[in-house]
């Protein structure tokens, strides 16, 4: 009974904590959602309005379109990053002339806060300034511009992601790399294997968490980008096709002050993650099992 | 003998009155700082935060007003001057919650009514006659031109410090519409001489012959600044406050009576003159620099400086720098201020006051509620709204608030630089108007931007756009309980 009462007391602390900062944001923005609240609306406080929030956002085309741009920006950029990150894992667990300054070098966009890699990538973009609209036109003939065309902010807004978040998926992947044990590797070269074969077949299947750990963290990161993106094409343009999810959330809860809306919306992209990373972990493990 | 003698006396008396003259102004002064200096003791130490947009004038505040206020009465001035943005989303999150992180905080013009609606603000004229120690000698808010009302309650108590105004004008480069060759040969192209334009056609005549000329001659220059960064609101703000006017579509198309937008419902935000306004403005994009897409206010006055632009409407606030300061212009010296262009009638009906041909802009600083330090911060907006303080300040930052600095030697010869923009504003600023009294102003903002912005990326029509605005206005406008 009393070690009982001393592990409640050593656990207060932590569970008070989590309770200010995790819980109860949490039911204050589930009630939140229930409700109607615009402090600039002509209505007074918090008015009851049940599920409405949740009813709209499945026929507010803005949601739904900032929900589309989200599931594609994350596919493109977690999938991108994932083979290219591999790839250079591969090449950085080999010796080569030069390998200490590329790691450095390819590790640097990590360092860099998302707001500064947004403005980066905008001062490189921008027209009329920007050295990738420069040279583009100089030596394609490409006229590029993400104030006007939608594909190619969308496309700026993948490659600035790739180059920042590609780093972290090669350290990831590499600290899985020299952790293999090397015992199945040579006896597979000893039973005649190829380089593809082993890593088909040995490779691949051992490195597996490691890779199941990073495209959930990069899954989570990407669902929730909002400052890069934010900065580079100046609030979601051109139009909404770069509006992701959180910059919409943003709009909606900070400039449109419609805090009950902008609740309901946070909890069902909240939903939403939770159910893709289950989906994700179920299909991945499932893989893992059946091999 | 007898005449030098009356000189002698006569130097000797106008030396004298010199003197008593020196003396007194000098003791006058004396006292005002003594004044300051008491007034300030009780708060000597406290530190006042505030939070601006990061504006010509906003930064003169900080780093000019901030620490010689400091130096009067010992209170510490912390601005924090941020994004448009970001300074609305700081400035009204503390007021709501009410946490007192500022003591002073930016209020546009468009925004007072939504902030009035919500009782955030200290209604100053109470405060001051509540508290007779605090208020300055020399203060008092009939200084302020008439831009002081906007900051009223019905009752005509003040609950902003008019700290900037400015109109939005039209600017043009002197040295190419001067320029005689160009002259010839755009009349020999159009029939008419050149000269800033005073009607939409002249204006698309005029960007089109400099995108021309730019073109042929491998200059960067183009015939137009568009403020149409195809994401943020600042592309909302150009089109309905500064071009649908000139079209005669006013306070956004929304009908005050109704709070109704669409041309069914007795609003203007879809009509013809509308979508013929968007249509023009976005038209202009083609006679404009490749970055206009991706320009709010500040990339506008930017490329403007630049020498990129022939013409454009830039905010009155940057015309003082763009006019004198070569470390930060190219076209110093050679910028030439006009009235917008507006389509028949528009013009008449502003001279009646039955309309407005551009935004008359500004703000103020407010007092939160929420301010722990509210007796101090009186003193500091007092301070900022002091007469002496006003004509180094509208030099800086080409913003007057009080009829008397527009004749102070500084603006005038600031006047003479910018070719007569303060003398447009004061002589022609009623022309322009402030936003429209809506307490509901970002919210319709945004559920009305997506569309112009689709409109700028060329997905939808002009037409379309405005009708998917107008119809999301009042959809908008309805849950917020207006209209029905």
């Amino acid at each position: 009974m009393r070690r009982t009462r001393t592990g409640w007391l050593l656990l207060s602390p932590t569970l008070i904590i989590m309770f200010i900062f995790g819980l109860f944001p949490f039911i204050y923005v589930l009630l939140v959602g229930f409700n109607d609240w615009n402090p600039f609306s002509a209505r007074d406080g918090l008015t009851y309005i049940g599920v409405d929030n949740y009813r709209n956002l499945v026929f507010d085309n803005l949601f739904l379109n900032a929900l589309g741009v989200t599931i594609r920006f994350t596919f493109f950029a977690v999938l991108s990053e994932l083979i290219i990150g591999f790839l250079l894992a591969n090449l950085l667990a080999r010796d080569f002339f030069g390998k200490t300054l590329f790691r450095i070098v390819h590790t640097v966009p990590l360092m860099i806060a998302p707001i500064a890699v947004g403005a980066i990538w905008r001062l490189m973009t921008i027209p009329g300034f920007g050295p990738i609209p420069y040279f583009l036109d100089r030596w394609f003939d490409v006229s590029f511009n993400i104030g006007t065309s939608s594909d190619q902010a969308f496309l700026s807004i993948l490659i600035m992601d790739i180059w920042h978040w590609t780093p972290f998926v090669t350290l990831t992947m590499l600290a899985g790399l020299t952790a293999l044990p090397r015992e199945p590797v040579e006896a597979a070269q000893v039973d005649g294997a190829n380089r593809w074969q082993i890593f088909r077949h040995i490779t691949l299947p051992l490195m597996r968490p490691v890779i199941l750990t990073t495209v959930f963290i990069r899954v989570m990161d990407a669902l929730r980008t909002v400052d890069e993106i934010n900065m580079l094409t100046n609030g979601g343009g051109p139009g909404t096709s770069t509006r992701t999810l959180g910059i919409h959330i943003f709009r909606v809860v900070f400039p449109q002050t419609d805090y009950g809306y902008g609740s309901a919306m946070s909890l069902l992209t909240l939903y939403l993650t939770i159910v893709a990373c289950w989906l994700l972990f179920v299909s991945l493990t499932q893989v893992r099992r059946n091999n | 003998m007898r005449t030098t003698k009356h000189w002698s006396k006569l130097a000797v008396l106008v030396m004298a009155f010199m003197l008593l003259v020196g003396a007194s102004l000098t003791s006058a002064q004396d006292d005002t700082t003594a004044w300051w200096a008491e007034a300030g003791a009780q708060f000597a130490g406290v530190t006042l935060r505030g939070v601006s947009e990061s504006t010509p004038a906003s930064n003169y505040v900080k780093d000019v007003l901030a620490p010689q206020f400091t130096e009067l009465t010992g209170i510490n001035v912390e601005l924090e001057t941020t994004s448009w943005d970001q300074m609305y989303d700081k400035a009204i999150r503390d007021m709501e919650a009410g946490t007192g992180l500022y003591d002073f905080v930016y209020i546009e013009q468009d925004i007072i009514y939504g902030y009035l609606a919500n009782e955030y603000l200290v209604d100053m004229t109470q405060a001051l006659a509540d508290n007779p120690e605090l208020a300055a000698p020399e203060f008092s808010f009939d200084n302020f031109t008439t831009f002081v009302d906007y900051f009223k309650n019905d009752e005509g108590h003040v609950f902003g410090m008019p700290m900037e105004a400015f109109v939005k004008i039209y600017l043009y480069r002197t040295d190419l519409f001067e320029d005689a060759d160009i002259m010839a040969a755009f009349e020999a192209e159009y029939g008419y001489p050149l000269a800033p334009a005073t009607t939409h056609q002249q204006y698309t005549d005029i960007a089109t012959f400099f995108t021309a000329y730019g073109e042929a001659n491998d200059l960067d220059l183009w015939g137009t600044t568009v403020q149409a960064a195809s994401g943020h609101p600042s592309s909302f703000y150009e089109f309905f406050e500064s071009v649908a006017p000139t079209f005669g579509v006013y306070n956004w198309g929304i009908n005050q009576e109704t709070w109704k937008a669409s041309v069914a419902n007795g609003g203007e935000m879809n009509s013809d003159a509308a979508k013929e306004a968007l249509a023009w403005w976005l038209n202009n994009l083609q006679f404009a620099p490749p970055e206009s897409t991706s320009s709010t206010w500040d990339e506008v006055a930017a490329s403007f400086a630049a020498g990129r632009a022939a013409q454009g409407l830039v905010y009155g606030e940057n015309a003082a720098w763009i006019a004198t300061d070569a470390t930060r212009s190219n076209v110093v010296g050679n910028v030439g201020v006009a009235l917008p262009p507006v389509e028949p009638g528009v013009m008449e009906a502003a001279e009646a006051d039955t309309g407005y041909i551009g935004y008359y802009d500004g703000g103020a600083f407010g007092l939160p509620v929420s301010s722990q330090n509210q007796q101090a911060t009186l003193l500091w907006l007092q301070f900022v709204g002091l007469p002496s303080v006003q004509a180094e300040w509208a030099a800086a930052s080409s913003r007057i608030v009080m009829e008397p600095t527009y004749d102070d030697p500084l603006v005038v010869a600031m006047d003479e630089a910018t070719n007569g923009y303060y003398s447009l504003m004061q002589d022609q600023g009623y022309l322009f108007a402030g936003a429209p009294p809506f307490p509901f102003h970002p919210q319709v903002r945004e559920a009305v931007a997506p569309f112009i912005y689709r409109a700028i990326a060329g997905e939808i029509t002009p037409a379309e756009a405005l009708d998917g605005a107008a119809a999301a206005a009042e959809a908008e406008l309805i849950s917020l309980g207006y209209g029905s």
